[in-house]
């Protein structure tokens, strides 16, 4: 139940838990499992570029053709709008570091806002896809790219953006709980470790992208 | 030196049960299932593994029964084809993969670091939670849908066939979460959470093993679960990423499955190997020869196991040259294993050697995993599997491992550290009789197989020709024998628990840091932080003669 | 929040050792970056190209937001053996479909070919 400010100030510490010895060692512990859990991530997207790998490889055709029909303008901007977001998350741990709570707090909703523009983006493709027959699999019906192996674009495409989207809505809500506490007055400089994880997450989120983009729009 | 032998002189007159411990602390099932105890959790995991296990159990009698006749005997083909799906899928997601780390990881790994806790002990809460999610998913999935994949989903059946496959995948994705948050959370206790004086070479070898397998949960898990994911979304779909009229590979299928499953098994025999280094030290009352190494092999095992995934695609239509390659690198796991082995045997020569019935069961494992392990190298040679594939051969193999090794070892740990977790001592007499029991029964069960295989028997098959069926009724006969010395020792542990005698603190004198605290231990463990001086499992010093102990 | 004691700023800021500006060079240069390879990627399309410029944006978001540069080892460790078995299974799927019988190759024969399910 200690805490590692001795009363100081009007910030407490964060709270150490009873398995512990120092506030340090649990920072280091926190830190050190997030880092595993974005590693667990990068595997688990892995898989995904592992098929867009051999499936590009077999039908490049297909893929290149394909990639030309993508909404180039939206992926850019997109790219943007993430990278962007990645320096806003950053400056908000910042801020908390340096007890600028309302400046995080600021900056937290500007990159929430940032993910929401993401996904609306990101919906307004998937609905001119819907429109073009550019489906995945079954569904494919897009009269404009027709060498074979253009459905598996498509299905690596919807797949990998799919995934990656799940993750923006992951990331977007880790970032409200933060943003929650933020506005509680819960960190300052002496506690701001679960902004830091929670930045962690989101850069995970823009660096698969920044992988993916290339990738699916400008082969 | 000084602190075991203190134990044991303050109970020499009458091993007394702590009266209060982590079992009574706190009461009333609520308190169990909101604990963040890591001990409790890890005896909520034995309860949920043996379930498991007795099911598997159950399916794997129902499978011998139906191949004591060439013909049907009491199912169709159908359900032989559920039934072997069920067998493995509860055998290895249920029962082996979180059987030691989740029992034994949980409830040793803080004792053997001096430690209060794991570094996430509501996260530990939340991977027991995941584990019943999945499990009672994935079972109840394959019993009302009618999976008749096989453990191993391969595509294109499992894309395509008209069973619904959803629940069991799902409950196979929660499952691997359970995995990856339990193997998280043990690499982060094992780097912040050793007591002072704890360095890394300090560590007991149990720890090694499971720093090991945890490495290997976090990194392969997450590729099994995306692969779940895509067939069955490419169930729902069909969007043809494995299907060849749409453009697709079914082997790119095979090679995602394997990546994960080959180092699975490494999930599921590196903790089992961690017991079997800790407790023959106990047994042979020796310092284990070789620490260093043991320690090494353990991290290459799980290096080199993610290499060598292909091996299990001989046939499958990949290429010669990459089947060429996997094999050679899948025999390079073989130099660990063996170095292990050569360390284990060194350790008993010379020993005080303590006959037990967990030493019984260690002589099992050792026999057991030369054996597997030999007849792994075996496979492993293309020209050879290329005949051995898909049959009864293949099937010996993985379960001398698999209940051989992982399966002896876990009786080892559960008879090792009965005492421990529970403060009473189980009756010697049935345990070496069951230890019998099933030493015995397993090779009657699997020796026979070998054979069987070898001559051209098919795995997966509900029916055979005639002349197998001699083997194939003293495989069941070894069965029978083999579930009956299970039976016995559930009896016996489950009347330890409420009748068996206190066991003491240390029952069996052994210099383990887990000892160094009461049976069963208090709610936090310790009651101040200890300081660590010696070795683990340190008996004599360098040059000192072994002190033969009679327990 | 006005009464922290001086020593603890000036403490900290010495401990920050960096002010934000390094996150905005950072930012300008993945702008600069993206340009490049949509720029590239338009009209000299080139895989290699386009994975240089990914992966070194890649490496700067990792490096300097994700602090990377002050982890701790073990931090480094994991993340760059996740990466690495990611490239393994790359490489052994790689290995078998390069040197694949063409025959059982995806795309082998047209899929008209054969009878969908």
């Amino acid at each position: 139940m200690s805490s590692s400010d001795g009363g100081h100030g009007a910030h407490p510490g964060p709270h150490l838990a009873h398995h512990f010895e120092t506030i340090e060692k649990q920072d280091y512990a926190v830190r050190l499992g997030m880092w595993l859990f974005l590693g667990t991530e990068v595997l688990l997207f892995a898989g995904l570029f592992l098929g867009y790998t051999v499936y590009r490889h077999f039908y490049y055709e297909a893929f290149h053709e394909a990639s030309r029909h993508l909404d180039l303008w939206a992926g850019t901007t997109n790219t943007i709008v993430l990278i962007t977001s990645s320096l806003s998350v950053a400056l908000a741990y910042h801020a908390i570091k340096q007890n600028k709570t309302k400046t995080c707090a600021g900056l937290l909703i500007f990159t929430i806002l940032c993910a929401l523009a993401f996904l609306c983006i990101k919906g307004i493709e998937y609905h001119h896809k819907f429109e073009e027959g550019a489906l995945p699999g079954v569904f494919y019906h897009f009269s404009e790219v027709t060498a074979p192996g253009a459905n598996l674009y498509y299905t690596v495409y919807f797949l990998s953006t799919g995934l990656h989207a799940f993750h923006v809505i992951i990331g977007m809500s880790i970032l409200i709980w933060i943003l929650a506490r933020v506005l509680k007055g819960e960190f300052s400089s002496n506690n701001y470790v679960p902004v830091e994880l929670g930045g962690l997450y989101w850069h995970l989120v823009d660096l698969v992208w920044i992988f993916l983009f290339p990738l699916l729009y400008l082969i | 030196m000084s602190q075991s032998s203190q134990l044991s002189t303050d109970n020499a007159d009458k091993p007394v049960i702590p009266v209060v411990n982590y079992l009574n602390a706190d009461r009333g099932v609520w308190s169990w299932l909101t604990t963040i105890d890591h001990k409790r959790i890890g005896v909520m995991y034995l309860v949920s593994v043996m379930f498991a296990f007795l099911l598997g159990g159950i399916f794997a009698m129902a499978l011998r029964i139906e191949l004591l006749t060439p013909g049907p005997t009491i199912m169709g083909a159908n359900t032989y084809n559920r039934m072997f799906t069920l067998h493995g899928v509860v055998m290895i997601f249920l029962f082996m993969i979180p059987a030691i780390p989740g029992v034994f990881g949980n409830f040793m790994l803080p004792l053997m670091l001096g430690a209060k806790d794991v570094a996430f002990p509501k996260l530990n809460l939340l991977s027991l939670y995941l584990y019943w999610t999945g499990a009672t998913l994935a079972l109840s999935g394959m019993i009302m849908g009618g999976t008749d994949t096989g453990w191993t989903f391969y595509a294109p059946y499992s894309t395509t066939t008209p069973m619904t496959l959803f629940p069991v995948l799902l409950g196979i994705f929660i499952l691997g979460f359970s995995s990856i948050l339990t193997g998280l959370n043990f690499i982060v206790t094992i780097h912040t959470l050793r007591a002072p004086g704890m360095g890394w070479m300090r560590l007991q070898l149990f720890v090694w093993a499971i720093y090991a397998t945890s490495i290997i949960q976090v990194l392969a898990t997450p590729v099994i679960g995306l692969t779940v994911m895509l067939v069955g979304i490419e169930k729902v779909g069909h969007f043809g990423l494995f299907d060849p009229s749409r453009g697709g590979d079914p082997v790119l299928f095979q090679h995602m499955f394997w990546f994960y499953s080959h180092p699975a098994v490494y999930i599921m025999v590196l903790p089992a190997m961690g017991v079997v280094s800790d407790a023959i030290s106990a047994f042979a009352r020796k310092n284990i020869f070789g620490y260093k190494m043991i320690a090494y092999s353990s991290l290459g095992i799980a290096f080199v196991g993610f290499f060598a995934w292909g091996h299990h695609m001989f046939v499958s239509g990949q290429s010669s040259t990459d089947n060429g390659a996997f094999a050679v690198i899948s025999m390079f796991v073989g130099v660990f294993t063996a170095i292990k082995v050569f360390n284990w045997v060194a350790t008993l020569y010379r020993g005080s050697i303590a006959i037990k019935a967990p030493l019984i069961y260690i002589c099992g494992f050792l026999f057991f995993v030369v054996f597997g392990g030999m007849t792994g190298i075996a496979v492993a040679t293309v020209s050879l599997d290329v005949h051995w594939h898909d049959t009864y051969f293949v099937i010996a193999h993985f379960h001398f491992i698999m209940v051989g090794a992982v399966i002896m070892a876990f009786l080892i740990a559960l008879h090792y550290w009965f005492p421990k977790m529970f403060g009473r001592m189980y009756h010697e007499g049935w345990a070496m009789v069951a230890a019998a029991l099933i030493v015995l029964g397993f090779n009657a069960t699997f020796i026979p197989q070998f054979l069987l295989g070898n001559a051209g028997m098919p795995r997966r098959y509900y029916i055979y020709p005639e002349r197998f069926q001699a083997l194939n009724v003293a495989s069941t006969a070894g069965a029978s024998l083999l579930a009956f010395g299970f039976v016995i020792i559930l009896i016996y542990l489950i009347y330890a628990l409420v009748r068996g005698a206190p066991a003491g603190d240390n029952p069996w004198d052994s210099r383990g840091y887990e000892w160094m605290t009461t049976s069963p231990p208090p709610k936090h463990n310790f009651d101040e932080t200890p300081v660590i001086t010696r070795d683990s499992h340190s008996y004599q010093e360098p040059g000192e003669e072994v002190e033969h102990v009679v327990i | 929040m006005a009464h922290e004691p001086a020593h603890t700023e000036a403490g900290k800021a010495e401990h920050h050792g960096h002010g934000a500006g390094r996150y905005w060079l950072v930012w300008a240069i993945l702008l600069a970056c993206t340009g490049l390879t949509v720029y590239t990627g338009h009209y000299h399309p080139n895989i290699a190209v386009a994975l240089i410029i990914a992966t070194f944006k890649a490496s700067l978001v990792v490096l300097f937001f994700m602090h990377m540069t002050e982890a701790p080892g073990a931090n480094r460790l994991v993340f760059s053996v996740s990466l690495v078995f990611t490239l393994v299974m790359m490489a052994g799927v790689f290995g078998d479909l390069l040197t694949r019988n063409p025959m059982s190759l995806p795309g082998a024969a047209p899929p008209s070919e054969f009878q969908p399910r």
